[in-house]
């Protein structure tokens, strides 16, 4: 039965596990052979300990609380702002170059910014946090915007039917794609510009903790305080946004099989 | 990587196309001018200047910089150590990226380590490279290296898998040989991928140098930005801010921009950069 097993894997998810398997035996194998580099087992060792001291937890909880705040209001502030400026040119052509200067200005630049205006409270990192996400927002939802059949839009204009209801029923639908697209990497810089904020200046949160260790140069520490603000980006993307987009992509997918009949 | 494109094109039927864009500029300038007004009033009435400066003092400062020298080195100690990334991505990121569109295996192999490495947060590279390397100079362009290198393998590789299959069944009828149909074939088809890949995650590695410089460094962008906060220089912070934006947009939207222009000047018009 050499077959059966073989052929699973070579197909796709044979390779895939394959290539886990390797990426961690590579990684014990450098961090066994320098002195400096820590290994899987040190950092999940660390992270066990470090849960048991009841720092795990409480820390990652004030740094997602935090990043919840400011990401709900990035939520309202990019689609109202992005659909304006979608919706009336005017509002575009004010606003598309203080966008693009969003854009090009890093997270860290605010976050050095907001430490020393608002200093270690949760001030500094929701608004740092705002600051550096709404941007990526807008010029997604912007684009969404755009993209609304302007047939449809041209035909509530002209039965005069209220912003708002259009707002609704025209431009949220055929927007959410681009709305959640948008998110997705609103969260991904959201979520870097509060553990950058934390490890600039303040007393909780995971980015603290891994300053913490590195001032104490445990390094075992630093990876695995790592490991966490990428496994929790991860289940994210996979667990919500992954099942939203499938969600706001189920009446397309629909539509288009039923156009085709 | 983000679809951070900005197009300005005009609303169907609203204006003619000449005076619209006057009228463009006009509320882009309006924009700018109420940004910088809210500021000045606030540094003027509000808070006191070592918390908000006011423009001119940044601007003062910015000058200061600029006819000392200063801010050219400082930007080229940064720069030539993202080439350095850059180029090592690469040198590594090619070959990966045609095995991943030659062969299904490598593409199964390379794909969740490339779905990881596009979720991490700069905040970890930067972590990454002061374990690593401590402060140094390797640290930026290594980790600069590894946050490209999934784009580069990703673009090479929807670049080999969109060349043109009859090109190649011809190639082979007439039995060309195989260095030819490269450079003939192979090669003009996954530039254009690269050049969109690069073209789109040339900030985010710039902005990463930068923030592993102000985690560890000794000269660069990134370490002024962390001497005027450690200073408590608002002032020097806002001017380093400022020269930032303006390289990011300087190399985005004119440098590079130009360049794609005249490389592919020979193709249909903005082909490829969909990426």
């Amino acid at each position: 039965m050499k077959g059966s097993w073989w052929k699973w894997l070579v197909a796709d998810h044979g390779a895939r596990y394959t290539a886990r398997l390797v990426a961690l035996i590579i990684w014990q194998l450098v961090g066994t052979a320098f002195e400096r580099i820590p290994t899987p087992t040190a950092t999940i060792g660390f992270l066990v300990d470090e849960a048991r001291r009841g720092e795990l937890v409480p820390n990652l909880l004030v740094s997602l609380r935090r990043t919840g705040i400011a990401l709900s209001i990035v939520l309202v502030l990019g689609i109202l702002i992005g659909f304006a400026m979608g919706r009336w040119w005017r509002v575009r052509f004010l606003l598309s170059d203080l966008v693009l200067v969003g854009i090009a200005l890093p997270a860290f630049i605010w976050a050095l910014l907001g430490v020393m205006w608002w200093g270690f409270s949760n001030v500094a990192p929701i608004v740092v946090c705002i600051f550096s996400a709404t941007p990526m927002l807008i010029v997604n939802t912007h684009e969404g915007a755009r993209a609304t059949p302007s047939a449809l839009r041209a035909m509530s204009d002209s039965y005069r039917v209220p912003v708002r209801r259009q707002f609704r029923w025209l431009v949220l639908p055929s927007m959410m794609e681009y709305i959640v697209a948008g998110f997705r990497f609103a969260v991904l810089s959201g979520w870097g510009a509060v553990l950058l904020v934390e490890w600039f200046g303040n007393d909780q949160g995971a980015g603290y903790r891994a300053h913490y260790y590195y001032d104490s140069g445990n390094f075992n520490a630093l990876l695995g305080w790592g490991l966490v603000m990428m496994i929790v980006i991860m289940i994210f993307d996979r667990a919500v946004m992954e099942r939203i987009l499938r969600r706001y992509r189920r009446w397309r997918v629909g539509s288009e099989v039923w156009s085709g009949q | 990587m983000s679809t951070t494109e900005l197009s300005l094109e005009p609303t169907p039927g609203s204006l003619p196309a000449e005076r619209r864009r006057g009228v463009a500029t006009g509320y882009a300038i309006l924009g700018a001018l109420a940004l910088l007004s809210v500021w000045s009033a606030f540094a003027t009435f509000v808070f006191e200047p070592y918390v908000l400066p006011p423009p001119w003092a940044v601007a003062a400062r910015m000058w200061e910089f600029t006819t000392s020298g200063f801010v050219l080195a400082q930007f080229w100690a940064s720069l030539w150590k993202t080439l350095l990334g850059w180029v090592l991505a690469l040198v590594l990121g090619i070959p990966i990226g045609i095995a991943m569109g030659r062969f299904r295996y490598a593409k199964a192999f390379f794909h969740d380590l490339v779905y990881l490495a596009a979720n991490v947060p700069l905040i970890v590279y930067a972590v990454l490279s002061l374990i690593l390397f401590g402060i140094s100079s390797i640290g930026p362009a290594v980790v600069v290296m590894l946050l490209v290198l999934p784009a580069v393998a990703m673009n090479v590789a929807a670049g080999v898998e969109s060349v043109d299959r009859g090109l190649l069944a011809m190639s082979r009828s007439f039995r060309r040989p195989s260095q030819q149909v490269a450079r003939n074939v192979i090669i003009p088809s996954v530039i254009p991928f690269l050049f969109a890949g690069g073209r789109v995650s040339f900030a985010t590695s710039w902005k990463l140098e930068a923030l592993t410089e102000t985690f560890g460094g000794t000269i660069g962008v990134g370490f002024q930005l962390q001497k005027a906060f450690h200073t408590f220089s608002v002032v020097s912070l806002l001017a380093w801010m400022m020269f930032f934006v303006l390289f990011v947009i300087l190399v985005e939207r004119v440098i590079l921009v130009r360049l794609e222009r005249r490389l592919f000047a020979w193709r249909s018009p903005v082909a490829g950069s969909g990426g």
